[in-house]
């Protein structure tokens, strides 16, 4: 549990927020200057608030009134740059360890090969990062982040620089990583679609305020269809790979499965699918004769309209976000808990590998 | 010719003894100037810069005057050593530091200029103080860079006459370095033998030079990585 009461004053800007993380995944968004990336350097120790206090689960690593400050490397905290930050002269192996070195023999609890191969990067330890992709350098940071046994890992848009192939994989190696670790993770993006998919909470700041604190599809959709600031959304989930027959693959999704494109993966392979909340049609009624391959019904369970722009929230097992106009949600009469079936093509689906 | 090594083996001496000094000093002053925000930040990048503006000669007559018996540096050298540093081979060696000083500075400026100050954040993050974190990854990306400075730093302390005359004399077999000998040869119309020794200072400058710039031009771009899209 991490609480803080932040103030930061730069010319020009002032971040003042007061709030708390719990141990889950709490995602901090915003656009562009609303001061995520200073509310973490503040936590992280980087950058020392003009005011306020910070605890994390319980000892005060920042204090105003108390004339508290302890160094960054003292936090026992992990951080996760946008690109990486791997040291360049040092090969994978030794970004790893960096960290896990620093730390007495009886802390370490996580080692660093084991966390190579769970981020699959074994075959690349003697790789300096020049030689990385992308996708492969941001899981070395985490790895590196995750050597040193933190408390908390602080993630600052480390999908900002990548594909969105491989942004569904972080996401995918992020969530796996929560769940084995237990560790609790602060993710800052300026992502819904990033956010809705990792995060259990999230924390919309502007112009350096708290604007809201709830569960992220809440939060976010509603706040930017309010505010107009949203182009489009993208389901993204995970799956794992089924039949493939007549020029279609299936893909299961928890306890659904859906039609994709012919995919050249083995059965019982791990992919991300990613879906367009814009490529999705709901109906009212049970749908018959129609060309699309997959057909899910589920129940409305959150609406969010303004201006004639309009998402729901649709669980059919999975939560699916769709987009439509203000119009077709009228004319349909769609309301939260109505029944309503989800319509879209097999070839609307992208499917990715999970590494 | 015998005593042709022997000068250019206390040059030598002189030039060592003051990257000896510039090295670890540069080092401090370019990193203050390069990563902190203090008081008085423009104030010592003038002073030490400030050599680079001035003829060497007045640079050794304000040293000539701190080591001498009324300047700070002559007391406590005569309460330690009894007698002052002025007309020694040390006072040469301090006068040819002071001058190389601030070319010094600005190559270790250059130097950790080019190292993205995110991976020593980084580096504080995963538990490095901030010591180790300059050991570890602050010099290993900048050491080209500070290698060529410390060569030119060297061949700068090596050419030094106009301070090191007015501080330490032309004293053969004690503060006589190369290009004071020049200069007594020149004066004393010994051509060949004001040749030999520029020779040598010409061999010694070309090699320094060389090296300083093939670092220079292999030196790798201590960024982060190549995507920077996005970054803010």
């Amino acid at each position: 549990m991490i609480t803080f009461d932040v103030r930061l004053e730069r010319p020009g800007f002032l971040l003042d927020v007061i709030g708390e993380f719990g141990d889950g995944i709490t995602a901090v968004f915003g656009p562009s200057g609303a001061g995520k990336s200073s509310l973490l350097n503040c936590i992280a120790g980087s950058i020392k608030p003009s005011g306020g206090e910070i605890q994390i689960n319980g000892t005060t690593v920042y204090s105003e009134e108390n004339k508290v400050s302890i160094s960054p490397e003292k936090r026992c905290i992990g951080t996760v740059y946008q690109d990486g930050a791997l040291f360049p002269h040092l090969d994978v192996r030794r970004n790893i360890e960096f960290g896990w070195r620093l730390i007495p023999k009886n802390e370490r609890r996580l080692d660093p090969l084991e966390l190579a191969e769970f981020l699959g990067l074994t075959e690349l330890l003697d790789r300096k990062p020049d030689e990385l992709s992308g996708g492969e350098r941001q899981r070395v940071a985490i790895a590196r982040a995750l050597a040193t046994s933190p408390d908390l890992l602080l993630l600052d848009e480390p999908l900002a620089s990548l594909d969105i192939a491989r942004r569904g994989s972080i996401l995918n190696y992020l969530k796996r990583v929560h769940s084995e670790f237990s560790i609790p993770m602060i993710y800052v993006s300026h992502s819904i679609t990033e956010v809705v998919s990792i995060a259990s909470d999230a924390m919309l700041l502007r112009d350096g305020r708290l604007e809201g604190f709830d569960r992220p599809s809440a939060l976010l959709l509603g706040a930017a269809v309010a505010g107009g600031d949203i182009d489009s959304f993208e389901n993204i989930l995970d799956g794992v790979v089924g039949e493939s027959a007549d020029h279609l693959t299936t893909v299961r999704i928890g306890s659904i499965e859906i039609s994709t494109r012919h995919q050249n993966k083995n059965s019982g392979e791990n992919v991300v699918v990613s879906l367009g909340a814009n490529q999705i049609i709901l109906a009212a009624e049970q749908p018959t004769n129609l060309s699309a391959r997959n057909i899910l019904k589920g129940t409305v369970s959150e609406v969010w309209s303004n201006q004639g722009k309009v998402f729901t929230e649709v669980d059919v097992g999975e939560k699916f976000i769709v987009e439509l106009t203000e119009s077709a949600l009228n004319e349909l009469g769609i309301a939260v808990n109505n029944d309503v079936f989800l319509i879209f093509k097999s070839s609307s689906v992208d499917v990715f590998d999970a590494r | 010719m015998n005593s042709d090594i022997s000068i250019v083996a206390l040059s030598l001496q002189i030039a060592l003894f003051a990257t000896a000094v510039t090295l670890p000093l540069g080092m401090l002053v370019a990193w203050l100037l390069v990563r902190k925000q203090f008081r008085g930040k423009f104030v010592l990048d003038v002073v030490v810069s400030l050599p680079l503006a001035l003829p060497p000669v007045v640079v050794g007559y304000a040293l000539l005057w701190m080591v001498g018996t009324n300047g700070w540096i002559g007391q406590a050298s005569e309460s330690v050593f009894g007698s002052t540093l002025a007309f020694t081979w040390i006072a040469a060696a301090l006068a040819a530091a002071i001058v190389s000083l601030p070319l010094v500075v600005r190559s270790f400026g250059a130097a950790l200029a080019g190292v993205d100050p995110r991976l020593e954040i980084a580096a504080r993050g995963l538990g490095a103080g901030s010591v180790r974190t300059f050991l570890t990854i602050t010099l290993p990306l900048a050491y080209r860079g500070v290698i060529a400075g410390v060569l030119l730093g060297f061949v700068r302390a090596l050419s030094e006459f106009g301070a090191t005359i007015v501080v330490a004399g032309n004293i053969p077999g004690r503060t006589q370095t190369v290009p004071s000998a020049i200069f007594t040869r020149i004066s004393a119309g010994d051509t060949d033998a004001a040749w030999r020794l520029a020779l040598v200072s010409v061999v010694l400058g070309v090699i320094a030079l060389a090296i300083h710039n093939w670092l220079l031009k292999r030196s790798p771009l201590s960024g982060v990585g190549r995507s920077n899209e996005g970054r803010r």
